[in-house]
């Protein structure tokens, strides 16, 4: 059993590598930002089932007293999954032909670094549980 | 995009950096214009200085992200200035002087914007470190 058998890990696992590709694909428009005719790309949102999850995100019920746990999310056949960009142009269109507008590439950078530390402390809190787990009864 | 062999954070530092590359290019353009705005021509009746355009086009670089890069210094095609001064050795037949088609506002200008590029470039790769790091850190846990 590997850590992507949790779901919660591959879920985790497959959003930083959404994440990771997006900063890729804004780069190669910020790069391009002087380029005549240059259309931007950008990525479609992230969903948890392209997200490349095995198994289910759902609540384990131990007891049949347990609440059900509705709501919970559907995976996708698992497997690290890329994502295929898409031309996404910016609001505004240079007289060039350019539709890069450098504000919006920067608000979406951003966007995705912030979603990206969260989900490196998201995966950080889920070591430490399991670090918990692992630690023998009575010890601090 | 990026093939699986190269991790798409490299693929955007990569990206980045030929910007930098290539807006460094379009600066030593640009200072060349405003060197030359005032060359004149050697013989009397002759063109100036020509103003020149940096020319952009995206390239595939071989981590397969989309660069770009300064591919043509193409010449601008405006008119030349021209001024009275029968004195002059750059003078034609009836005296006026042909002066280079540049204009140091617009030179200040793109010089703004090719700084302004530069600098969002600086903080993609700022960033594209920044999520390395932090993905890095995990190990020190």
């Amino acid at each position: 059993m590997t850590l992507d058998d949790i779901p919660l890990f591959s879920a985790l696992k497959g959003r930083l590598g959404y994440l990771n590709q997006r900063e890729a694909v804004i780069s190669q428009n910020v790069a391009n930002s002087d380029t005549p005719g240059f259309r931007p790309q950008d990525l479609a949102p992230f969903t948890i089932a392209q997200g490349g999850i095995g198994g289910q995100l759902q609540m384990a019920q131990t007891n049949a007293a347990d609440l059900a746990g509705e709501g919970g999310v559907k995976g996708g056949p698992g497997g690290s999954q890329t994502w295929t960009p898409k031309t996404s142009p910016d609001s505004e269109t240079r007289l060039d032909g350019n539709q890069v507008v450098l504000e919006e590439e920067m608000m979406k950078l951003t966007d995705a670094r912030m979603n990206y530390t969260t989900a490196i402390g998201f995966y950080e809190k889920s070591l430490n549980m399991i670090q918990l787990a692992l630690k023998a009864p009575g010890k601090p | 995009m990026a093939d699986n062999t190269v991790s798409p954070s490299d693929a955007a530092i990569a990206a980045a950096a030929s910007a930098l590359r290539a807006q460094q290019s379009r600066m030593r353009i640009i200072a060349e214009n405003m060197a030359n705005a005032d060359s004149v021509s050697k013989t009397a009746g002759g063109d100036p200085y020509r103003r020149q355009v940096a020319v952009f086009t995206p390239v595939q670089l071989p981590s397969g992200a989309q660069g770009v890069a300064m591919t043509r210094i193409a010449p601008d095609q405006s008119a030349f200035r021209t001024e009275y001064q029968p004195g002059h050795p750059s003078a034609d037949a009836k005296g006026y002087v042909k002066l280079p088609n540049v204009d140091p506002l617009m030179e200040a200008m793109d010089m703004r914007d090719a700084q302004r590029a530069y600098e969002a470039n600086l903080n993609v790769i700022d960033t594209a470190n920044a999520m390395q790091s932090s993905l890095i850190g995990l190990l020190q846990k």
